[in-house]
């Protein structure tokens, strides 16, 4: 009956995982590994259009990827994780990318939360019909 | 009918209409950041228009969606923020003119069922 919610708040949640996520990255961008390890990978979450055809479906999360394992090798001989050539491996995450995308998720988390104060509006105007 | 007539149902249609380009355009900013989406965009004008210029009583159903060919993205997705914000505006501003339309009517007719 209320769709209109359903859809602005499925955009709300989609916004709030990616900011999740982007927290998640930036959290562990020096969370060191050992070399012979994987480094801490990035998440990005995968946003879908839910029933496309009907323009009124909403979206989801479709899934996660992750970037590349790899990291840089950093020459830290004094950390206990370092390799017998002293090095250690840290994410290859940037951060001024990872702040991008941060204020694009609240952008976007903003614009949905509008979107959804728009249609509370209209289905509380919708309500009065009549008692005039 | 008395109670349904013709302005009646057309400020139906209408409310209709208005009501499914606003979810329509909650899914368009819903979707602003998915990889290929195309906004949507919804008409209903033209067929209400077209019913009542041949005299018709309009039928309640929704619109018509389309997608929009604006140019796209690098992430193929055609989304724009500032269109679809004032297109929002405009659609819950039209739908509050209809609903005080439908009001109106409303309130004439309880006038005339009054007695005296």
């Amino acid at each position: 009956m209320f769709d209109g919610l359903d859809i602005s708040g499925s955009g709300i949640s989609v916004h709030r995982r990616w900011m999740d996520a982007v927290s998640d990255n930036i959290a562990n961008i020096n969370t060191v590994s050992s070399t012979d390890g994987e480094a801490f990978k990035e998440r990005m979450v995968v946003a879908q259009a839910v029933d496309y055809g009907s323009g009124e479906g909403g979206v989801r999360i479709a899934g996660a990827e992750f970037g590349s394992g790899e990291g840089r090798l950093v020459y830290e001989p004094d950390h206990p994780l370092a390799d017998s050539e002293g090095y250690v491996r840290y994410p290859d995450i940037d951060l001024g990318d990872q702040m991008t995308q941060l204020i694009m998720a609240q952008r976007g988390y903003q614009a949905n939360l509008a979107s959804l104060e728009r249609a509370t509006t209209a289905y509380q105007a919708a309500l009065q019909l009549g008692k005039g | 009918m008395l109670i349904s007539d013709a302005t009646m149902t057309t400020l139906h249609a209408a409310l209709t209409g208005l009501a499914q380009r606003q979810r329509v355009t909650a899914d368009n900013i819903a979707n602003v950041q998915t990889p290929g989406f195309l906004a949507g965009r919804t008409d209903f004008e033209s067929s209400l228009r077209t019913e009542l210029r041949q005299g018709r009583t309009p039928a309640v159903s929704g619109g018509s969606i389309a997608r929009s060919l604006e140019p796209t993205r690098e992430d193929g997705n055609n989304v724009n923020l500032d269109s679809e914000t004032v297109i929002a505006t405009e659609t819950g501003l039209r739908y509050q003119f209809a609903l005080t339309a439908l009001d109106g009517k409303y309130g004439g007719l309880r006038t005339a069922l009054r007695t005296s």
